[in-house]
This record gives structure tokens, sequence and C-alpha cells, in this order.
């Protein structure tokens, strides 16, 4: 085994035995209880499309799994320094780049549990319309890019900031602003408004899969719309990869 | 055989010497104690020659190992940091499985190892117990029994009895002087307290501010003065404060 392995499965021990995991899920599945009552109770009113049901759930699932993943891989480094544990693990011949990658995927296991979740309610919602199955598998391949995208940046604010405050508040900031413009109802279809979409990965990964679940567009149709998140997890990732020993340090910024 | 050689060690931190030319070697088997008064560089010395610290001049070799080289020096050494975390949530057994873990062993030998270290510190009753209601001397115990995993070469420990009762305090320097005698490791003893040198101790190096103000066998340092209370307080200049 090697050591990521090492440090993803007891990094993964720690957060779902006894950890802040099982809270955290359980959470979000009240969440998506209460969406799902709503947009059921909706459709019964005709008030929502069935498909748009099953669209908002994947949206809503994916954007409360992100910030989870966001708030857990922020934890990561800066967490262990104020906890006084980061220096025994850098004292092990452990590399840092294994270090960085096995807390990483660690922190993506509450977002593939955030999937598992999601998939009875979409069967619920989507009942009908075989809408459930394509939505899981949209949301696994859309969501694991912006989920490892963002939460590499969530570590890399961690590994940064002596602070597990000032790591969490920075990935928070970057949701919120990432997050917002999707929210706006009157955003241009057209010029400015389609680049603001195109250049957020939780823009064109919600555009794309509206596109998919409500337009029935097919998946290769808009796969432009999901180059920004491709791309913020790949510069995510090569960022750790390639600045690891420098960020995986007792204290931030000094050397 | 030289276990540890420093030559002309540095840190600097903007304008400030943290560390300033610290020269010493130490021998496979002896316990060296790293004495000085708070802000002397010891923890600086310790995080240099551990390579968690990258110096700003001097050189050094730990296990046979240069400075550069710190992935082979980590394989081969153990330490209790200063003021060491633990994972509350985890148990002492746990904990001592993941460090033989990341230190290469196999999961078979991960947890022999783990067994036999709680036993070595006397943890063997507590080692399903979460580390979280553990005392602060069980914690030290267990700090060395994870400096100990990997049977490490040179094993450095920063303050180990800090916060300890006297019979805390006992129990940590047997183990200490059990390290260097049974498993033949140089053992680096960092503290601020007198009569663990003297007791464990078969060499001295004392800190100021920075620099190195003595080195070398115990009865060599303290000399004239009678003690080595005596000697301590005259070579970091706190004599004159009176």
């Amino acid at each position: 085994m090697t050591s990521w392995n090492v440090v993803a499965t007891q990094e993964s021990r720690d957060l779902w035995i006894g950890g802040r995991g099982p809270v955290l899920i359980f959470g979000y599945s009240i969440l998506l209880s209460a969406i799902t009552y709503l947009a059921a109770t909706n459709r019964a009113m005709n008030f929502l499309e069935q498909r748009e049901a099953v669209n908002l759930m994947v949206q809503v699932a994916l954007a409360v799994g992100v910030l989870l993943t966001v708030a857990i891989s922020a934890d990561t480094i800066s967490g262990e320094r104020e906890r006084g544990t980061l220096e025994a693990l850098l004292l092990t011949p452990a590399p840092r780049r294994a270090i960085v990658i096995g807390k990483l995927a660690a922190a993506a296991t509450i977002w593939l549990a955030c999937l598992i979740v999601a998939i009875p309610y979409l069967w619920v919602l989507g009942r009908g319309v075989s809408g459930a199955g394509q939505a899981a598998v949209l949301t696994l391949v859309v969501g694991t890019l912006v989920a490892v995208g963002l939460g590499g940046l969530g570590m890399i604010f961690s590994a940064w900031s002596n602070s597990n405050r000032t790591s969490l508040a920075s990935g928070l900031l970057l949701l919120l602003v990432l997050f917002a413009p999707t929210q706006l109802p009157a955003l241009p279809k057209t010029g400015f408004g389609q680049l603001l979409t195109r250049i957020n990965p939780i823009g064109s990964a919600l555009h794309y899969i509206s596109q998919v679940l409500v337009a029935r567009r097919s998946w290769t149709q808009d796969l432009d719309y999901l180059i920004s998140p491709l791309v913020i997890a790949v510069a995510a990732v090569g960022a750790l990869l390639i600045a690891a020993p420098r960020l995986v340090r007792l204290t931030a910024g000094t050397r | 055989m030289a276990t540890i050689e420093a030559s002309g060690l540095c840190k600097r931190y903007g304008a400030r010497n943290a560390l300033d030319g610290l020269t010493f070697t130490a021998d496979a088997g002896e316990v060296i104690g790293l004495l000085g008064p708070n802000g002397a560089g010891k923890t600086t010395a310790i995080r240099l020659l551990t390579t968690i610290l990258e110096p700003t001049g001097g050189t050094f070799t730990v296990a046979g190992f240069p400075g550069d080289q710190p992935h082979q020096i980590r394989q081969r050494i153990g330490v209790l940091p200063e003021s060491a975390g633990y994972p509350a949530r985890q148990s002492g057994a746990e904990y001592l499985r993941y460090a033989a873990r990341l230190f290469g062993q196999s999961r078979r030998d991960a947890q022999a190892a783990a067994e036999r270290l709680l036993a070595d510190v006397g943890l063997s009753e507590r080692a399903g117990a979460r580390i979280s209601t553990y005392s602060r001397g069980m914690k030290q115990r267990l700090g060395i029994a994870r400096a100990l995993v990997n049977e490490p070469a040179v094993v450095f420990l920063d303050e180990p009895t800090l916060g300890l009762d006297p019979a805390g305090q006992s129990e940590i320097l047997a183990t200490i002087a059990d390290v260097a005698r049974r498993r033949g490791a140089t053992v680096v003893l960092s503290t601020h307290t007198l009569t663990e040198v003297e007791r464990v101790c078969d060499s001295l190096l004392i800190l100021d501010r920075g620099k190195l103000r003595a080195a070398g066998p115990i009865a060599e340092i303290v000399g004239g003065a009678g003690s080595l209370s005596t000697a301590f307080l005259h070579l970091t200049g706190q004599d004159s404060h009176d």
C-alpha cells in the first residue's frame, strides 16, 4: 500500500468513524427530504415539471456536496496545525505529495456520500421519466470534477493559513462568489452573461446538467460547458502535486 | 561512530538569529542533553536536525545521511515534538498502527509494533481507549512509543516531561535511559530541568539566545563551578541578574 493510500484510509476513518462525516450527511439528508417533499407537492399541483424537479434535486445535491467537500478540505492542513498533529505527520517519510493527495481523496469521500444519499431522492422524483439513472451518472461525472477542483482549492487555502477559521472562511467565500451568479434570475444568455456562466465552474456545471436533464439535449451537445470544471479540477490537483513540498509545512509561509 | 554531526548550523528569521553556528557530534547509545532557557534555540535545533525546518547556514548529518536527504533521515529518526498534539478520536493502538504504516510497515507488522510498544510504555490496558481519555503522562508515553515505531537510530525528545508530576517524570526518564541502553539509539533530550540532565544524560549542550555556550561531558562542564546549576547560570549569564 502506498503512502497516499495509507493517509487516505486513516483520514477517511477519522472523518467517518466518530468524526463529522455522519452528522453532516444526516443534516444533508434532512435537507434533501424537505426539498423532495416540496418538489413532489408542487409537481402534484403542476407547478414543477417532473424533469425540472429532478434537475432541482441534482443542483441542490451538487451545491451542498461541494460545500461540504470544501469545508472538510479547508480543515485538512490548517486544522492539523491548530491541533498540533501536523508535525508528527511531517516527521514520517511519507512524501508531501502523498499527504496532500491522501487528504484530498479522504475529503472527496464526503462528496461521494452526498451522491449516494441523493440517489433514492432522484429515483422518487424521476419515476416514470427514466431520468433518475441519467441524473445520478451526470451528477457523478460533473459533480466529481467540481468537488475535486474546489476541494483542491480549499486545501490550498488550508495550506496557506495557520488558522482553521481563515481557511474555512476563504473556502466558503469562494463558493459564495461562484454560486451567487447562478441564482441571478435575469443573467443574459449571450455575451457577458454567457462568459460569466462559462468561466464559473459551478455555473457552467449546473447549466450543462440542466441542458441534459430538462432541455433533453444529448451529453455531447454542450460539452464545452465542462471546460471550466475540468480546468479547475486539473489546475487544483496539479498545483497541489507540484507545490506540495512548499505547501505542506509546519507553519504557513516559513521555511 | 557519530550518529549526529552538526557544523555551523544556523537558522535566521529575518534579522533574528534563532540558532547561530551550532557545532557538535553525538555517538550511538549516547544520551545528549540540550539545555537552555526559553528562546535559547533548543526546539529550532531539533527541528533543523529532524528536517522540519531548512537551515540558513551550516551542514549536518543524522544517522549517516546528510541534511539534503530529508527522506532518508526521517526513515531513521524518531521524534517527540514539543507540545505534540494527538488525534483525540483515535485509540492509542490505532495511532501507533497509523504511524507504523506511514513508515512503510505492512498491516501485520504495524499491528505487532503497536502492541509491543504499548506494552513497553505500559499502555497495553488502554490500547483501545480513545487518546482524549488519556492523562498527560499517558499521552507523553504514547508519544515516546510513536517515536520508537520505526526502531530509529536517533531519537529526539523535546521537553518530554513538561507538565508531568514527579512520578510521571521518573517513568519517562527511565524509558529514555532504556531506549539508549537496550536499543543503542542516540537520544537527544531537550529540557529545562537540570536534575533530568544529571540523571540520564552522558553529555550536554548548553544553548543561550541561539549560541552554543558549552558542549561536552557533564563533569567537564561543571568543572570548578561546584554544581551543574551554578555552571548553567554562569554560562547563560543569569547569575548576574541577582
